[in-house]
């Protein structure tokens, strides 16, 4: 056990590609946690998908010790956060983690609507803010300028803002320093009760599930009989240690010490991020706050481009989802694509990054179709129903009302660009709240808005509308009633049920035109005329063909040539391979995801 | 040089395989390139010295091969490019001798084709060259079109094709034409004049094919940046509809999917390819179809081998070259016995495929021959496909 007052919990925060994962290895570098030889870039984000993207998923939480200045040697503990909206709760449970926390701003990008939103949580939760200007190296950073966005927009006096290339690995001493120096030691009490938060928690198959734990209160032992708070679980401590950053068991962890606790629990719906841990006799009676339930926003239909592969997508959902609590499924029949998956995600980044993993690392080839949301559906015999997937939609006439998920979103702005987003906010049903100027360079925009309708193209467009200028950052707000509607579409005649989706009343006419035409681009010709129609019910709003195939020849051919022409036509049957056969039309997987490409 | 086809392992006295049926000579050197050529060849000027030592080196790989017995069989050659004309009637004459001194004589022959350009053929060589045993000449017209011809890069114009015509037709009716539709400029009347004029010259052959736009070739480049249009693939479709009604009256046959010939005017050398005759490429560019006793069959060009297909993959990509031509594929073909292959399950496969096929409207089953049906010839990369997939097919895995 170290003496709480030289232990220090921080995480760093960031806008997502603002640096952050890169400042981290520089520290475990500096610290000498990780040799030079040993370290693969971007060490704390472990899964091949967030190094390439870019981005981290889950939460690591990595124990460092820091010789500073003063003479003294610190154990910190570095807990890495989520960057991107879709895992805002994760990150909220991180940050009550800590007692401080490194906010690393762009030196050429400056404040954005995620550097706002994890500042704001992390000033909400009491936590000692160091602002940090990174990437100074560039020939585009205006130090300046984003001091002045730092003090300006988020109140945050930034004279003392450190200023760090976490690419060559200027400043990071400093930083170092900053941390010891300014950030408060964990207070608790030692002798109380033992009280420890899971802010994370990973499935092991050898272990189970380990949880990412800071003790707030007391101690935790190895052999210790605790509850979880929230679920009434009980489990005995059979590991206890800390992540250098390989797990290393220790005896105890003390008070504001940060580390991993195995159990032998397997579920790990027992195993609850937020929950808080106790000793089963003798226990703390007040569990630590801000505990919720997560759950997921997004819905899409999965699928197994070939048939077979069906019970190897339920294994693997089966297997993703003991290290993803917020994934949720249920099996979906569709009858285009045959059996797959109803899943649930907590945004899109969230859903692309489940898709992408399930494809590489347990080789499946799926189909995903278009996002949807759940909706609550109130019929005309008085029944409650919750839907989330077009198809399990009723019929119109039994229909008494649909009321939809709403956002309360946070866009942030130069203030040319106000006019453009009250433009796009207001087609994609967006109601204006408000709106305030945060320095004289950003505005920040407040809007209520259909989750549905910003699932669809909303942020692509913003971006595209403000040059990239534009950042978003939402929150769930509730549920409100709207007229929306079924929108099929019939393919050869025959309704294409991966293809429908729920569109607002005043929307149907324009959607069902784009998407039909939409569709005529993506579907090849085919040996026959095949007709696109978009239809509410029996009304039939567009239609068009897509022309019957007429030639593809290779004409010109002789001796010399078989070999190549040969190829040619294995990889125009590649191409088809890729594509779902419905009745007797190829569809490319894009297909599916039309909805989100249409043009303006 | 010294990089020409080297036969080798594809000697016909070698008991491991199939003597060759067919002899390719390639003739890699042109005037000038045109706008859409991807072919195998170079420009440069007729006194060139790298021509004649190009020609020393075919003759001596000739008399290796004869040495090799690897032409004995052979029965039809075809002297193709590049521009075969361009190297003149005193190093034609001097190939076409050599091979006639290699093989013994040129008995055994039944069709010698040469490929000329209109601007470098003249009466001379035609007589020299049907004196020594060449009974098929083959014009690259492409057009009779002037602005047509230049939108090609082709350096001849419509009047030189016609002189070029009449002056081998004195000597042999065995004459075909290249003619070209999707040409920039080009429109159906345009078309309609170039269809006339090939049939009122006296080709008997003529095979049509629409431009085809190929990567780094000049033309590709200038269509992609804009500065030219071509006709889209439903205009292709129409014109080459066009030219199929056109000849089909004149009284030529559509005996292959690029190929129209009077009775009698068939080119047997492609129809070889088609029907799966081994076939020795010889120069730089040239592929030699090799078929080994044990039923694979192996191509090789350069030197290397670039393609070796199993007995099943062989029969397979057989089925599905046959399919190019008129005739079809024969019930007896999906029911031989053949080398190598557990038969009664692929053939049962091919035959499900063929029936599937006539289903959808892409062949015909008559007088105990699956072909292509009428019109479908234009969709002709849906049959040949779906064929060649049943190479994947988990049945033929051993």
């Amino acid at each position: 056990m170290t003496d709480p007052e030289l232990i220090r919990n921080f995480s760093i925060i960031a806008h997502i590609d603002h640096g952050k994962s890169t400042l981290a290895d520089r520290v475990l570098e500096l610290t000498h946690t990780i040799s030079q030889r040993d370290m693969v870039e971007q060490m704390l984000d472990s899964m091949d998908i967030e190094r390439e993207r870019g981005i981290t998923i889950k939460s690591q939480a990595v124990r460092v010790l820091y010789d500073a200045a003063d003479g003294l040697s610190y154990q910190f503990n570095l807990i890495d956060t989520p960057g991107h909206v879709d895992f805002t709760y994760e990150v909220s449970r991180s940050l009550a983690a800590c007692d401080g926390a490194v906010l690393v701003v762009d030196a050429t990008q400056g404040v954005e609507a995620q550097t706002v939103a994890n500042a704001l949580m992390a000033m909400n939760a009491n936590l000692e803010l160091i602002p940090v200007i990174n990437k100074i190296d560039l020939p585009a950073a205006d130090i300046e300028r984003v001091r002045t966005e730092i003090e300006e927009g988020l109140a945050i006096p930034a004279d003392d803002a450190v200023l760090v290339s976490g690419k060559t690995g200027d400043g990071v001493r400093e930083l170092l320093e900053a941390v010891a120096r300014r950030i408060p030691a964990p207070s608790g009490s030692a002798d109380a009760p033992l009280r420890a938060l899971i802010f994370d928690s990973y499935y092991d198959s050898y272990r189970g599930v380990v949880a990412l734990i800071r003790v707030v209160d007391g101690q935790i032992a190895v052999g210790q009989k605790l509850s979880f708070m929230a679920t009434g679980i009980q489990a005995v401590a059979e590991e206890v240690g800390v992540r250098r950053p390989i797990n290393t068991p220790v005896e105890v962890l003390g008070m504001g010490e940060v580390g991993y606790l195995v159990t032998g629990l397997k579920d790990p719906a027992e195993v609850k991020v937020g929950d808080t841990l106790t000793l089963a006799k003798g226990g703390a009676t007040e569990p630590l706050p801000g505990y919720r339930e997560v759950k997921p926003m997004v819905y899409t239909g999965i699928f197994p481009l070939d048939g077979d592969q069906y019970e190897d997508l339920r294994d693997a959902l089966d297997k993703m989802a003991l290290n993803d609590p917020a994934l949720a499924y249920e099996p979906e029949v569709s009858h285009a694509l045959g059996f797959g998956f109803r899943v649930g995600f907590l945004g899109l980044l969230h859903m692309e990054v489940v898709k992408e993993r399930l494809e590489r690392e347990f080789s499946l080839d799926l189909l995903a179709t278009a996002p949807s949301v759940e909706y609550h559906v109130f019929t005309t015999k008085g029944e409650f129903l919750s839907v989330h997937s077009p198809q399990d939609m009723p019929d119109a006439t039994q229909i008494e009302r649909i009321e939809e998920p709403f956002l309360k979103a946070t866009v942030l702005i130069p203030p040319d660009y106000v006019g453009a987003v009250m433009e796009l906010s207001q087609g994609h049903r967006g109601n204006f709240q408000n709106m305030q100027y945060l320095s004289t360079s950003t505005v920040e925009m407040h809007y209520l808005i259909p989750l549905s309708e910003l699932i669809l193209d909303y942020f692509d467009r913003l971006k595209s509308r403000t040059k990239g200028y534009a950042s978003l950052d939402y929150e769930f707000y509730g549920y409100q009633a709207a007229e929306l509607l079924k929108l099929d579409i019939l393919l050869a005649g025959k309704p294409v049920d991966a293809l429908s989706f729920i569109v607002h009343k005043d929307k149907a006419y324009s959607l069902g035109e784009s998407l039909a035409r939409k569709l005529k681009d993506i579907i090849p010709r085919q040996l026959f005329e095949v007709p696109i129609q978009a239809a509410v019910g029996s009304r039939v709003l567009s239609r068009t063909n897509v022309k019957a195939l007429r030639k593809d020849v290779l004409a010109k051919c002789y001796g010399g040539d078989i070999t190549r022409k040969r190829k040619l036509l294995e990889k125009q049957k590649a191409g088809k391979k890729r594509m779902k056969s419905i009745g007797n039309v190829d569809i490319p997987q894009e297909a599916f995801m039309a909805i989100l490409k249409l043009d303006e | 040089m010294g990089e020409l086809a080297n036969p080798q392992g594809a000697s016909a006295d070698s008991p491991k395989f199939v003597p060759f049926q067919e002899l390719y000579l390639h003739i890699p050197f042109c005037a000038q390139r045109c706008s859409y050529c991807d072919f195998t060849t170079e420009a440069t000027v007729a006194e060139d010295a790298a021509l004649d030592t190009y020609v020393d080196e075919l003759v001596s790989i000739i008399g290796y091969c004869a040495g090799q017995g690897a032409l004995k069989d052979v029965r039809t050659i075809y002297i193709g490019g590049g521009t075969p004309s361009f190297l003149g009637a005193r190093r034609l004459s001097r190939l076409v001798g050599a091979l006639t001194k290699a093989m013994g004589s040129l008995d055994g022959v039944v069709e010698f084709t040469v490929e000329a350009n209109p601007e470098s053929i003249d009466k001379r060589m035609v007589e020299e060259l049907a004196a020594l045993g060449v009974n098929r000449f083959s014009l690259g017209v492409q057009s009779f079109d002037d602005h047509e011809l230049q939108a090609l890069g082709r350096i001849h114009d419509s009047a030189s094709a016609q002189a070029a015509l009449s002056v081998i037709r004195s000597s042999t009716e065995n004459v075909a034409i290249d003619l070209m539709c999707g040409i920039p400029l080009q429109s159906a009347v345009s078309w309609q004049a170039s269809l006339d004029a090939a049939v009122s010259c006296g080709a008997n052959h003529i095979s049509v094919y629409p431009l085809s736009l190929e990567k780094g070739c000049a033309l590709t480049d200038a269509v992609a940046s804009g500065r030219v249009v071509v006709a889209d693939q439903d205009t292709q479709a129409d014109l080459l509809l066009q030219a199929e009604q056109y000849l089909q009256k004149q009284g030529f046959d559509h005996y292959e999917i690029a190929s129209y010939a009077r009775p009698g005017f068939q080119c047997q050398h492609n129809i070889g390819y088609w029907t799966g005759q081994p076939y020795l490429g010889i120069g730089r560019g040239a592929v030699t179809m090799c078929i080994a006793h044990d039923g694979r069959r192996i191509r090789i060009l350069d030197g290397k081998w670039i393609d070796v297909l199993s007995a099943h993959e062989a029969w397979i990509e057989e089925a599905m070259l046959r399919m190019r031509l008129a005739s079809g594929l024969a019930d007896s073909f999906i029911f031989q016995n053949h080398k190598g292959m557990q038969k009664a399950t692929v053939a049962i496969a091919l035959q499900k495929l063929l029936e599937e096929m006539v289903e959808l409207g892409l062949l015909k089953h008559t007088q105990g021959r699956y072909s292509i049906a009428d019109h479908s010839w234009l969709l002709g990369n849906e049959v040949f496909g779906r064929i060649w997939s049943l190479a994947d097919h988990d049945m033929f895995r051993q």
